[in-house]
């Protein structure tokens, strides 16, 4: 994919304030590119604001990121990405413990209020957090969108799957996913019937094998009432492979590989580097980068270095008047001039967290007092075991298979579904394997030579690491907010995290740490799970200690509804109480299921894009003087 | 010497008048793409890690191209029912070594990234149409040392002016065997699709596969790999959009890319640096004879010489029937990275100044 | 030359043969972290204790014995071969104990560091499972879908250069 030459600067302050755009969109991740592109595409004029530097794409600018990765010594998952004081992120390494019952941790750029502390993070770059994401590309399941309606759950959505269906089906074009239909049909898991995904699914990788061949047609009692088969089942893939020439009615696909000014063949296919989080060298994984290539040879003006500080709106009616950003010239100074973007409609979509801290820092509190709360984000629960045989962990991509059974079933009545990943990585999500595998076997058992590669090998290529990705339902006490006191370098006030992991996920949780006691069982694998109270996240629940970690699917700040009384947007993602304001992405979700939530948020965005499309239509045609307005 | 036959298509004479004729030239193309492979690898793995982005992208991506054309001629083979084998003694070539071209004037040999070597890649892929019709097979005199790639498989007294009517050879000749089985009542494109790669078991990154059953996908694949070479009459770009080998090595020269719209010799692209100092100066066109006999080193390029072998069984087998080997061939050809980069970074044993290099001509049975 | 008695002492310590560590093309780098932090007569003396100590033992029990007793149970030389491991297979310096620096003396350069960027990529922990640096070294399609291929262990644990006296 050609970034085209200089579009990363072609646009200053000074343009900016010099036009008034169909829409300003803030945060060019998926969310915003997508919104962009279809925009774009029908012939409106886009302004995209983001806070991070923007360089051209390139693959040397690329290989940037892969060499900081290559050269630090602390591999988080945020290691690849430059620190920048005008435009902080979250980072897994900043959370720590909270004190029982108080004192908030400000080390970090998250203000962490607790109880629970949360590694979860998100990326400020060009691209967004899909430069690092894993790229598992679940949809909902339609009993996801019922929740409420059927097992007394979690807050209503305005739509269903059946809606969403086809914009699932768009969303899997844009971001190419790799998966065999086959695989998919399950828990009422549907699809037109001609439908495949654009390429093949990813081979499993012989771990997951391993694995399947021990647990495969095992039946799961759950409760009084339930008797659920379990099976390893490969997940869709937001990363290249066989494209099927089946596809779009045997008009087949072509993979979108890595971006860059010049033409390169790289990343058409997924090479197994076993390394998509936190960054996938070759661009096989898909990253919004590539939306914004092809964007930006269009009438679509980039800001980059802009930082939304503020949403003004008119007192009067409501309507968004323009946005505040502070522009800095050095990356590395937090030096600014202020600036404004005036648009038609505008778009926020600088995620969860992130949407959620500028409106209440624009003063922007809706009348529900809703914007902010019910932030949810997937409570991940690991467990870990040695199997009796080499499984060849380490190898291909992070996560090719799972159990996925367990995602829906009567007992979400009262408690958690979950999803289980087959780590590919082993244990080194828990324990840092096999770096520390290698320090415990050389320090501590004083291995050398042929005994400490036999050692390696009978100790890390048998590693099995189930992670348990639990639903959290929305709760009003878990919230984004801000506070005047905590701001960061550039005078954006930070996002101050409460959140308490809900009873109903713990339920599921300890449900899922027992499960995998029988999973380990049947494949004769030697659990070796073992939770800190000292390290952050540890939970204790019905007497027992767990450790819960963070999901990076952030959700809910801004939830869909019916109506403003309980909801903050539309079914369009439109603010009720800013009339051309746009709240977009994992905020909107009303519930989160079992699904890392990207092709879902990414399906609401064409939908608001659509929308947006007929609006800015709509408010074209001439009409009667009445419904022109302020405009 | 062939009788000149009207092709009642293009109405062109064609040397090539029967399948045993069709085969030496199929076979001659298999040789002719396989050899470009070891000098790309070896120049391409001579790079330091780290430096030299820019080249390593260009000859990685030629490279793989190189192989997808390899295919290509292996899928055409197995549409007119020809067996492919890439095992023959001689099959890899003794570097240095001469492909036919419009002068007499370059040898391909195995060697580090260089000027030197950007000028071999140019040498290769340059686009060379005869100047007239007379002129595109042309008296080959003795060139002494080194394997001759590709000169009229029929007559080895004569040899192409250049690649690429080397490849207009086989266009015609396939034209004029279509048009001679038809007359007949028979079908060329017998072969069994089964035995052809699809777009499933191999991919190279820019350009796909063809599947070949008939004579119109036969001219494509033959054009696909003649385009990718040299570019579409006289462009810098092939048919899909790609920028041709010959113009992707240009850009080393000029330092800078070429985009859509530029004109030979004029890439107008973004800047591209080359380092010709962050090399290893690896041995050029080592035998496994040069290697002291019982040093590490000797052994490591013995066993890579012996994998690329299995490497090229592996293959045969793939074009032989059983497509789906070559899902496997990937892993393998990064193996065998893995391999060359090792005996690149070693020192070449007593001598001064040079790294090893990786053999890939077959060594001769009696040495071990 | 000293990068040949270091590489020498590196095979017998990481199992990999010295033509292996060269094909890494970390040595030199990696002889001069070392340097860096511990100093050439430190580093010396860890290299005379291996040489005197160990090269000539024969029998393989016994040369355990004294690779143990010479080198890497050594109060001083121990962490640092340990370490010298350690940098091999994940390219990664890691700090030197405390109660070490106690005794020894401060670090010509403190704290834990990756080598180079590229050390990462060479990291032997992949090759001895029979996988790649995550990030690097890919391994290609599909090939996690078969069993590792874990690479076999050398003929011999003793360095070839010591074999063959070179
Ligand atoms: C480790 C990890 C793994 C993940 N794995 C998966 C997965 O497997 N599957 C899945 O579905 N999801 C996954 N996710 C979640 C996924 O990455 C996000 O849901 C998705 O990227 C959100 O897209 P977005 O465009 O809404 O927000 P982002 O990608 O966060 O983009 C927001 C953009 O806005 C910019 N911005 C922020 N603040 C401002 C401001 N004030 N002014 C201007 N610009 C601003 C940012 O710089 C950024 O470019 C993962 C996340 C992480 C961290
Ligand atoms: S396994 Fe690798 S090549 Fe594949 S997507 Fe992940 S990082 Fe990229």
């Amino acid at each position: 994919m050609i970034f085209p030459e200089g579009a990363a600067a072609r646009t200053d302050t000074t343009d900016v304030a010099g036009r008034v755009y169909d829409v300003v969109i803030v945060g060019a991740g998926i969310s915003g590119a997508i919104i962009a592109d279809r925009l774009s595409r029908e012939g409106r004029s886009v302004l995209l604001l983001e806070a991070a530097p923007a360089d051209d794409l390139t693959i040397s600018g690329y290989e940037t990121y892969l060499n900081r990765f290559y050269g630090t010594a602390m591999k988080d998952n945020q290691a690849p990405y430059p620190v920048l004081p005008p435009v902080p992120m979250p980072r897994s390494t900043d959370a720590r413990p909270l004190p029982p019952g108080g004192g908030p941790n400000t080390g970090g750029y998250l203000v962490q209020d607790g109880p629970h502390s949360t590694d979860t993070t998100y990326t400020r770059v060009l691209g967004g957090t899909t430069l690092h994401w894993e790229a598992k590309i679940l949809r909902m399941l339609p009993e996801d969108f019922e929740l409420s309606r059927r097992y007394g759950q979690g807050l209503p959505w305005p739509l269903g799957y059946d809606e969403l269906e086809p914009l699932y089906r768009e969303a899997e074009r844009e971001i190419g996913v790799s998966a065999d239909i086959e695989d998919q049909r399950y828990l009422g898991l549907h699809y037109p019937p001609d439908y495949v995904y654009p390429m093949r699914g990813l081979p499993a990788s012989f771990l997951d094998q391993t694995v399947a061949k021990g647990i495969d047609g095992t039946s799961i009692r759950v409760g009084d009432d339930e008797e659920i088969p379990i099976r390893v089942r490969p997940f869709p893939q937001g990363r290249n492979g066989i494209p099927n020439p089946a596809y779009d009615a045997g008009r087949g696909f072509t993979p979108v590989g890595a971006v860059s000014t010049h033409q390169v063949e790289e990343g058409g296919r997924c090479q197994g580097n076993n390394n998509c989080v936190p960054i996938c060298p070759v661009q096989a994984k898909y990253h919004a980068g590539k939306t914004l290539a092809r964007t930006l040879h269009r009438d679509v003006d980039l800001l980059a270095q802009a930082v939304a500080y503020k949403v003004h709106t008119d007192p009067e009616n409501g309507r968004v008047t323009r946005i505040e950003y502070r522009r800095y010239q050095d990356p590395q100074s937090t030096a600014y001039e202020t600036g404004f973007a005036q648009g038609r409609t505008y778009v926020l979509a600088t995620n969860a967290i992130e949407n959620a801290r500028l409106m209440l820092a624009s003063g922007l509190q809706d009348r529900a007092d809703l914007i902010g709360r019910n932030l949810m984000d997937h409570a991940y629960l690991l467990t870990w075991a040695r199997l009796p045989e080499v499984a060849g962990t380490m190898r291909g991509t992070n996560c090719t298979s799972g159990i996925t059974d367990l995602r829906g079933g009567r007992f979400r009545r009262d408690r958690a579904s979950f999803s289980i990943d087959i780590h590919n990585d082993g244990w080194g999500w828990a324990t840092g394997a096999p770096v520390t595998d290698l320090l415990r076997i050389v320090d501590q058992d004083h291995q050398y030579g042929f005994g400490l590669r036999r050692s390696l090998v009978d100790q890390v290529s048998t590693q099995l690491l189930l992670a348990h990705m639990i639903e959290v339902l929305p709760d009003r006490d878990n919230r984004v907010t801000v506070d005047p006191r905590y701001r960061d370098e550039l005078g954006n006030m930070r996002p101050v995290i409460s959140f308490k992991v809900p009873d109903y996920t713990m339920r599921g949780a300890a449900f899922a740490r027992d499960l995998s006691r029988q999973l380990f069982g049947k494949l004769g694998a030697e659990d070796h799970t073992g939770y800190d109270p000292a390290e952050y996240g540890y939970v204790e629940f019905g007497g027992d200690g767990y450790r819960i970690l963070g999901g990076n699917h952030l959700a809910g700040t801004h939830v869909m509804g019916t109506s403003p009384a309980t909801s903050v947007v539309d079914d369009h993602q439109r603010s009720w109480e800013h009339e051309n304001l746009y709240l977009v992405g994992g905020g909107s979700m009303p519930t989160i299921g079992t699904a890392n939530t990207t092709l879902t948020s990414t399906a609401l965005c064409l939908r608001t894009a659509k929308h947006l499309i007929q609006e800015l239509r709509r408010q074209d045609r001439p009409v009667t003087l009445a419904t022109i307005g302020a405009r | 010497m062939t009788p000149h036959t009207l092709l009642a298509e293009r109405r062109l004479p064609a040397e090539i008048d029967t399948m045993a004729e069709l085969e030496a030239y199929l076979n001659a193309a298999l040789r002719l793409e396989h050899a470009t492979i070891p000098p790309y690898l070896t120049a391409l793995y001579s790079l330091h890690p780290g430096a030299n982005s820019d080249a390593r992208h260009l000859i990685r991506v030629v490279a793989v191209e190189e192989m997808l054309h390899l295919t290509l001629v292996a899928n055409v083979m197995n549409a007119v029912g020809l067996r492919v084998d890439l095992t023959a003694d001689d099959f890899v070539p003794r570097y240095p070594a001469h492909l036919p071209s419009g002068e007499i004037d370059f040898l391909v040999s195995v060697q580090p990234f260089s000027q030197a070597a950007v000028t071999t890649f140019l040498n290769i892929e340059r686009p060379a149409k005869a100047p007239n019709e007379s002129s595109r097979l042309l008296p080959r005199p003795d060139l002494g040392a080194g394997t001759v790639l590709a000169a009229s498989p029929i007559d080895p007294s004569r040899r192409f002016y250049s690649i690429g009517e080397f490849y207009e050879e086989i266009d015609r000749g396939l034209r004029h065997l279509d048009h001679l089985y038809r007359a007949e009542g028979r079908e060329l494109f017998t072969g069994d699709v089964a035995r052809q790669v699809t777009a499933e078991y191999f991919y190279s990154g820019g350009g796909e596969i063809v599947v070949v059953h008939d004579l119109a996908s036969a001219l494509k694949a033959l054009e696909l790999i003649t385009e990718q070479g040299e570019g579409l009459g006289g462009g810098i770009y092939d048919g899909e959009g790609e920028l041709s080998h010959y113009y992707r090595f240009q850009q080393l020269q000029l330092g800078h890319y070429y985009q859509q719209g530029d004109v030979p010799g004029r890439p107008s692209g973004p800047p591209l640096d080359v380092d010709f100092t962050a090399v290893y100066p690896v041995a050029i066109d080592a035998a496994l004879a040069d290697y002291p006999a019982g040093s590490p080193v000797r052994e490591a390029a013995q066993r890579f010489n012996g994998t690329y072998g299995d490497f090229l069984a592996h293959l045969t087998a793939a074009y032989d029937g059983e497509p789906r080997k070559l899902l496997e061939a990937v892993p393998w050809m990064f193996r065998l990275r893995d391999d060359i980069e090792h005996l690149i970074r070693n020192p070449f044993p007593g001598r001064p100044g040079v790294h090893a290099s990786p053999v890939f001509t077959r060594a001769p049975e009696e040495r071990s | 030359m000293i990068l040949d008695d270091f590489v020498a002492f590196s095979s017998e310590v990481t199992g990999f043969t010295e033509f292996d560590l060269i094909g890494t093309g970390q040595a030199e780098s990696y002889l001069r972290t070392v340097t860096e932090v511990v100093g050439e007569r430190t580093l010396a003396d860890l290299l005379d204790a291996y040489r005197a100590r160990v090269t000539d033992t024969g029998d393989e029990q016994a040369r355990a014995g004294q690779l143990t007793g010479a080198v890497l149970g050594d109060d001083r030389l121990g962490p640092i071969a340990r370490n010298i491991i350690k940098l091999w297979y994940s390219g990664t310096w890691f700090a030197l104990p405390d109660d070490w620096t106690g005794r020894f003396g401060a670090p010509g350069r403190e704290g834990t560091f990756n080598a180079s960027p590229q050390a990462y990529t060479q990291g032997l922990l992949w090759y001895a499972i029979g996988a790649n640096p995550p990030g690097a070294r890919a391994p290609g399609y599909g090939s996690w879908a078969s069993p590792p291929l874990i690479p076999a262990l050398p003929p011999s644990p003793v360095p070839q250069s010591v074999r063959t006296g070179s």
